[in-house]
């Protein structure tokens, strides 16, 4: 499918100054998946797809889709945008406002010279593609009329109708208000699963990476720092920036006396005490390693209260309690440092109470990457 | 879509580092740009060198330059009269800028911020003004401040003087006439100042216990400052190299200006005197250039404090309770003294035999015959008909040249940031330089394009070039870029969705430029009087040939059969801007 590798591309500032880019991203696509490229703004996600639409080109590296170079930097070769046959849908979704629903999905089987489609094709086509979407009953409308969420269902016709090869999504949901937001993310998934295109999706916010992807790779400073499963992400960061870039989490910096095996468990020494971390790799003996734990998978008790076997255990005093409804967030103090403990079972306890926090090793992830 | 390509802040270039990376860019230039850049130069280097030859070389009779000598200029200096002339075109700019914006100001404001009746009609008034040729104009109030005026006859009655009380060809009366004459354009670009200020801030003062005139004075005034100087600074620019007025109020009173003075070089010399009107223009264009320099300057601070955001910006009015009144009182009283009055004159002047002044004996005369002498004669057809060609032609080559140079300097074509340079450059040249400077080329030219249309036309499409820039730049700023990338994206290459997205897209734009060139290209005198020959009158020159041989009833008659016509060009032009929802600022 799509390859990436030794991906380049540095924009220089109006003052002359280096300014942000991409910096050597490489990745592959297997067929069919949904793959996220997920970042803060300014880490290089949108810029890497930009060039493989074609929309902007790269300094180095080669992209390469199916058999055919794409671009490729040491061989010179750029295929032109018009001729990459990928669909992509925008941010602002770029409906043509002079033109009808009918004619901006039907424009891509126009304007494309490779292959020349009949007029009955075209229309059926056209049809197949708003009838998927759901809005073949919108038809012959003027494209000004349609709202929002039914503009970006129209971008995503016209991105279907060529039947691309790669579907390109650039923030597609975040015009979007929140309601209709959830709605149309799970439609985008259902209709990518149906088509079996294979899909690049790019994003900022965690959760939607989360629920959509099949695969994530999280981008910061125009590199990718870790590339997974949306579970492996999310449960086993192997940096800081990803381990706070996706969901709220505790830091813990500590001293680890001995190599670690990958997918075990080993002791670190923390100003708080000993914990037992896992590592999803191996590790050499250092002097600084950070720990992280998610807040929901602490739990907490009053102190005193009886506690599985083998888990880390903390005692500290409880500083804050806000109700949130699905579930409480606690926030502990623990030898001067903030626990933040999210649960939704409530306790009975009340700020200044002594309590308890134990979180399981498993759970207890070391961070492999400084 | 606005009037003052001088409003534009530009590529300004920020540090040498980046001159140097455009410079090295242009090795990679794009064919096409390389093709627009060519054209532009041809149209623009040879005046630019010719002018600068002129000053420098003296001219045999047939136009061809013969010695090196630095005589004009050492004349130039050597006589008081023109320290006396650089001092009148000062304080005639000065004031006139003065007298224009405080007038333009007041009316900006009323109609942007505050819930005035009327006040929407400002904005087609504004615009119909833009048709009526400004030496139409500044005659118009010849007749109402002139001696047999109905101002002075008003006061003699009541001073009980035997001769006229005021004299209008004098500085005042240049100030006031040009002044005046520059309020719609003012309270046009004025408004998009105001308009660009979020009302929260008006608001958030009235909330903090500030009155009406003190939020005006401490929050709006202050917010609008450096837009305002900036404005100030281009009309001061604009009456610098003025024309019309000094020509025809100036020039009888003794009063020159530099402007007058290139003009009487040329033509009240024999032989014209080219030397010295070079070295005039000359000197008249390092002004512009400077006073321009300083103005990007200003207008780019001016930016830092326009406050357009996407959410929560809204103009909003300002109520004035029943002091609305009286502010709608103010925008008729301006209407009266910037557009009835003039109008009103020149229709009645139009009618009468001979002109003497509004008297109730002179009403009994009142007679068409004017209208039949003018559309009888040959000469008025032939001015119609080569102004309306010489609108045409101008906008029709303007539009399509800069909606190209517009685009591709907008989506940062290798290079194109040129284009755009050289499309603003013809700013520096005051009108009557830049004719001056054609005038020089046509000469020498071995066609005998002098004193054609044609040469006309060439020199009215390279004046109104920043004038097209500005306006096309405007509308491909409003076109957003992926709505192209989608298009490149569905397979289509460049030349297509040009085309089919695009043009379509920027047609309304198109449209408002193609009128707003139009209307200023016919009613312009400066660039065009030292180029028309008897086979290419064009009205406006008409007109002030007219004044200059004291046909005033027949000048009004034209003058009225021509406003009439350009007011139905200048309303298409106001109600295709406002179908598309463009700015007319």
């Amino acid at each position: 499918m799509l390859s990436v590798s030794g991906l380049f591309k540095q924009y220089i500032s109006h003052d002359g100054t280096p300014g942000g880019g991409v910096f050597g991203a490489d990745f592959t696509l297997k067929e069919g998946e949904l793959f996220t490229l997920l970042g803060p703004s300014g880490c290089g996600k949108t810029t890497t797809l930009r060039s493989i639409a074609g929309l902007e080109t790269p300094q180095k590296g080669r992209i390469t889709l199916g058999s055919r170079d794409l671009f490729n930097s040491q061989s010179g070769v750029n295929v032109p945008m018009y001729d990459r046959d990928i669909g992509m849908v925008f941010q602002s979704y770029a409906i043509w406002p002079h033109m009808t629903v009918y004619e901006n999905a039907a424009y891509p089987l126009k304007v494309g010279r490779k292959k020349k489609y009949s007029g009955a094709e075209v229309e059926r086509k056209v049809k197949e593609a708003l009838d998927m979407v759901g809005l073949g009953a919108f038809i012959q409308r003027p494209s000004t009329q349609l709202s929002g969420g039914q503009q970006q269902r129209l971008a995503l016709a016209r991105a279907f109708t060529r039947e691309p090869d790669l579907l390109l999504l650039d923030e597609p949901l975040s015009n979007l208000d929140a309601q209709l937001r959830e709605q149309m993310r799970s439609e985008l998934k259902r209709l990518q699963k149906e088509t079996g295109v294979t899909a690049i999706y790019v994003t900022h916010d965690q959760s939607e990476a989360l629920a959509i992807s099949d695969r994530i790779a999280v981008m910061n400073e125009g590199k990718i720092v870790q590339l997974g499963q949306p579970k492996d992400i999310y449960n086993r960061p192997t940096s800081e920036f990803v381990a706070h870039f996706i969901g709220r989490t505790n830091l813990i910096h500590g001293e680890m006396a001995h190599d670690a095996v990958a997918e075990a468990t080993e002791t670190v020494a923390t100003p708080l005490g000993a914990l037992r971390c896992f590592f999803p790799g191996t590790a050499k003996a250092r002097k600084d390693i950070a720990i992280v734990v998610r807040p929901e998978h602490i739990r907490i008790r009053k102190a005193g209260a009886a506690l599985e076997d083998g888990d880390n255990r903390l005692t500290g005093r409880l500083k804050a309690e806000t109700y949130l409804g699905e579930i409480v967030e606690y926030v502990v103090d623990v030898a001067g440092k903030e626990f933040l403990v999210r649960t939704p079972f409530v306790q009975p306890i009340g700020p200044g109470d002594a309590v308890t926090l134990s979180f399981a090793p498993e759970r207890t992830i070391a961070l492999l990457e400084a | 879509m606005t009037t003052a390509p001088e409003a534009w802040d530009g590529a300004a270039v920020a540090s040498r580092r980046m001159w140097w990376r455009r410079v090295r860019e242009l090795a990679h230039i794009s064919p096409i740009v390389a093709v627009l850049i060519g054209l532009l130069l041809v149209f623009l280097l040879p005046p630019t060198i010719y002018l600068i030859k002129a000053s420098l070389y003296t001219t045999k009779p047939n136009g061809t330059f013969d010695q090196f000598t630095l005589r004009y200029y050492a004349e130039l200096f050597g006589n008081p009269r023109f320290f006396q002339n650089l001092w009148n075109s000062c304080v005639y700019a000065v004031g006139s800028a003065a007298v224009a914006l405080s007038l333009g100001t007041l009316q900006a404001w009323i109609v942007e911020r505050t819930n005035t009746p009327l006040r929407h009609y400002v904005f087609l008034i504004s615009i119909i003004s833009l048709g009526i040729p400004s030496v139409l104009y500044t005659v118009s109030f010849l007749l109402i401040l002139g001696k047999a005026g109905p101002v002075n006859q008003l006061l003699m009655w009541l001073a009980d003087s035997p001769v006229p009380v005021i004299n209008v060809y004098s500085m005042w009366g240049m100030i006031v006439v040009e002044g005046i004459d520059f309020v719609p354009l003012t309270f046009l670009m004025l408004s998009a100042v105001f308009h660009s200020n979020d009302a929260s801030f008006e608001e958030a003062s009235m909330m903090s216990g500030a009155g009406i005139v003190e939020t005006f004075r401490r929050i709006t005034l202050k917010l609008a400052t450096p837009g305002l100087l900036a404005l100030l600074i281009l009309i001061f620019v604009r009456a610098f190299e003025s024309f019309e007025t000094p020509a025809l109020v100036g020039r009888p009173g003794r009063i020159n200006v530099l402007s007058t003075d290139i003009f009487e070089s040329l033509r009240n010399s024999i032989p014209p005197n080219y030397g010295q009107a070079g070295a005039f223009s000359m000197v008249l264009m390092a002004i512009v250039i400077g006073l321009l320099a300083w103005y990007n300057r200003l207008s780019r601070d001016a930016a830092k404090y326009q406050t357009i955001t996407g959410k929560g910006f809204r103009p909003r009015a300002m109520d004035l309770g029943k002091w609305r009144f009286l502010t709608a009182g103010l925008l008729i009283l301006m209407f009266i003294v910037i557009i009835g009055l003039p109008v009103g004159i020149v229709i009645y002047a139009s009618l009468l035999p001979y002109y003497g002044g509004v008297t109730l004996a002179s009403l009994k005369l009142l007679t068409l015959s004017n209208y039949e002498q003018v559309f009888a004669s040959g000469s008025f057809k032939d001015a119609i008909g080569n102004t309306l060609i010489l609108g045409a032609a101008t906008a029709s080559l303007v539009c399509p040249l800069t909606a190209i140079c517009a685009w591709l300097s907008a989506r940062r074509y290798r290079g194109a940031w040129m284009l755009d340079q050289l499309a603003t450059m013809p700013l520096v040249f005051p009108a009557i330089v830049m004719g001056v400077a054609f005038l020089y080329v046509f000469l020498q030219l071995p066609f005998g394009l002098y004193g054609s249309l044609l040469s006309v036309i060439l020199v009215s499409m390279v004046r109104y070039l920043p004038y097209g820039m500005r306006s096309s730049y405007a509308g491909v700023l409003q076109l957003h870029r992926e709505l192209e990338e989608a298009s490149g994206i569905s397979g289509a290459r460049q030349a297509t969705t040009f085309l089919r997205i695009v043009l379509p897209l920027i047609a309304p734009s198109l449209i408002t430029c193609w009128l707003f060139v139009f209307l200023l290209s016919v009613k312009a005198v400066a660039a065009q009087i030292l180029l028309v020959g008897p086979r290419s009158q064009v009205i406006a020159v008409t007109l002030f040939d007219l004044w200059n041989n004291g046909q005033v009833t027949e000048l009004a008659a034209t003058g009225v059969t021509w406003m009439a016509l350009m007011t139905v060009v200048s309303t298409i032009f106001y109600l295709i801007a406002r179908r598309y929802g463009l700015s007319i600022r």
